[in-house]
């Protein structure tokens, strides 16, 4: 693979992750889920030093996380809307430059809508979740496309918790 | 009709309908005393024994403020103490959990040591090293005069670990719950357990409330996958049963899980013995929660941090024996109702959430009615007055005027 071709193939993943951000944070999940490859699984996981055990928090493959999010609307849920932050830190393609692993430190605040006393805490930040995304692509045309996130959390202390994608 | 200040505040006729006045919830008096009438009374399963699989493990955590340790020994035995140095009262260990096998910067491999002066303890809690102990403490005091705290503490009921901060307690752990978990007893004593999901919350809201949610399926309409799973003849026949020490059960039926879109029935996973894809709930008086659901077993602890504020840890279990593959499904099964992103979790907590806020310490008191009767059956409150009849007789205080300062409705 060319230096140029390698560059572009870096740059399609940070767009394809960073556009992910901005999607998610719309509540935008099936463009989200556009960006994702047929075979695509995803997973929200979490160490606890607690019971010194790797946790599995949340996980589906596409069609999955789309029922998932479509059924949601039907549930009682905190309004207020999850916000990313996110850094991507290293993007390594593969020889063959066909497919891209990143790594991606974010944080996710709150914007409080509803959740507690909403007279008071109304347009106020929580700090709600900071972890990494550990991504992997397919790329092809100078695109991205996900084939699997995984979500690895920091956080353990999630107070209501959320029962959207992060 | 809405009602004016006088209507409002106006008692309901406790013979027609029970209820229970807010400051239960709200006052901070109320709160103290809770917590030295009740849970330091009281047995509290602190965690699972899989946490401390190890000789030499340790698990910490509080009840009622008072720093605890429990850790295992070489001969398997689990023991408990106040993780509190007789010295100068530092915490003896900082860590949520761990091994006391290898050495720490203060202090020698399979001792707990106190950082802070190096004074070093057994896993039976016997002092076993004072730094320059005879330089300062010439004859006046030896390790046998400054073992640590040792607390009462039994392993039971699918290998949960239970300690109390009473010496005296007239109950084992077995007399305490009494036949009150015999309805899930089998499954969860036929093979041992083992602890899969951690997560906690904190919760502006009074730890009471939590219980009381555990206790009434009348909120079930909070939650979408309930009704739609639930909400048939069979479910509107499950019984609430009330036990000795103010122990609660809600009975089972059959869930029809494949009734939520993409969820399915957890019949082949089925805990031993248990009928498929049924579900028990029993809430252990003040604030403990075993909850079975087909394949995968839920425990919640309560730690009340202040009149408004409850630590809830949620455990996830499942079987030692499982395959891989078992366990993975017996985890997605327990995420998607009961993780931290499952669909009823964060309902429930959120309601919760809204009683705290009206709730505060200092808001109005309100009356908070219990008088649901349907012959014991699913939506009926028995639970809630089951657990607040033990509550009042514990506290000394009676539901309708818990403080002892004059009821609102006699203020015209
Ligand atoms: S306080 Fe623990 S050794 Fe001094
Ligand atoms: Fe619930």
């Amino acid at each position: 693979m060319g230096k140029a071709n390698h560059r572009a193939a870096i740059e399609a993943v940070k767009d394809t992750v960073y556009r992910t951000c901005l999607l998610m944070d719309d509540e935008r999940w099936s463009d989200w889920l556009e960006l994702c490859d047929e075979g695509f699984y995803y997973k929200i996981t979490a160490y606890s030093p607690e019971i010194r055990r790797d946790m599995l928090y949340l996980d589906g493959d596409r069609d999955q996380i789309a029922q998932m999010c479509e059924l949601l609307p039907k549930h009682n849920t905190d309004r207020s809307p999850l916000k990313r932050h996110a850094v991507v830190y290293t993007v390594d393609v593969e020889d063959n430059g066909k497919a891209a692993q990143a790594v991606t430190s974010f944080v996710i605040y709150q914007n409080m809508l509803d959740g507690v006393n909403s007279h008071i805490d109304a347009g106020e930040n929580h700090l709600f979740a900071v972890g990494r995304y550990l991504d992997s692509f397919e790329i092809a045309d100078d695109s991205a496309r996900f084939l699997t996130r995984e979500v690895r959390l920091e956080t353990r202390r999630l107070d209501k918790g959320t029962h959207w994608p992060l | 009709m809405a009602r004016n200040e006088k209507q409002w505040n106006a008692h309901p006729d406790p013979s027609r309908i029970e209820w229970a006045d807010s400051r239960i919830y709200s006052d901070e008096e109320i709160f103290e005393e809770e917590l030295e009438k009740i849970w330091k009374k009281v047995w509290i399963p602190v965690c699972h024994e899989s946490e401390l699989a190890e000789p030499y493990d340790f698990r910490t955590m509080t009840i009622a403020r008072e720093p605890i340790i429990v850790c295992r020994d070489t001969d398997d035995k689990i023991r408990a103490f106040l993780n509190v140095c007789p010295h100068r009262a530092n915490l003896i260990e900082r860590r949520p959990s761990g091994s006391f096998k290898d050495g720490t910067p203060s202090g020698n491999p399979k001792n707990m040591t106190c950082m802070f002066h190096a004074w070093q303890f057994d896993m039976k809690g016997r002092c076993v090293h004072i730094s320059r102990a005879e330089e300062g403490y010439q004859d006046r005091l030896s390790p046998k005069d400054v073992g640590l705290r040792r607390l009462r503490c039994e392993v039971a009921f699918g290998g949960m670990v239970w300690v109390t901060l009473n010496d005296h307690i007239e109950h084992s752990v077995k007399d305490w719950v009494g036949s009150a978990l015999d309805c899930i007893l089998e499954p969860l004593e036929m093979e041992p357990l083992e602890i899969f999901h951690y997560h906690k919350s904190i919760i502006p809201s009074n730890y009471k409330l939590w219980h009381d949610t555990n206790s009434e399926f009348y909120h079930d309409f909070v939650h979408y996958h309930n009704r739609v799973t639930g909400f048939n003849d069979a479910y509107f026949a499950r019984k609430n049963m009330t036990f000795d020490n103010g122990h609660v059960v809600v009975g089972s039926f059959e869930v029809q899980y494949d009734q939520y879109e993409g969820f399915e029935s957890r019949e082949a996973l089925s805990f031993p013995t248990l009928p498929p894809n049924n579900w028990y709930m029993i809430d252990i008086f003040p604030g403990i929660n075993y909850n079975l659901r087909g394949s995968a077993l839920r425990v919640d602890l309560m730690t009340p941090l202040s009149a408004n504020e409850v630590m809830i840890e949620f455990r996830g279990l499942g079987l030692k024996s499982d395959s891989e593959e078992d366990r993975l499904t017996r985890i997605r099964h327990h995420n998607t109702i009961w993780g931290p992103m499952g669909r009823n979790l964060h309902e429930d907590l959120l309601s919760i959430t809204g009683q705290g806020v009206t709730m505060r310490p200092g808001t109005e008191p309100r009356h908070i009615l219990h008088g649901r009767h349907e012959n014991e059956t699913i939506h009926d409150e028995i639970g809630m007055r089951h657990y607040y009849d033990t509550w009042a007789e514990w506290m000394g205080r009676p539901l309708h005027n818990p403080t002892n300062r004059p009821p609102v409705a006699a203020a015209e």
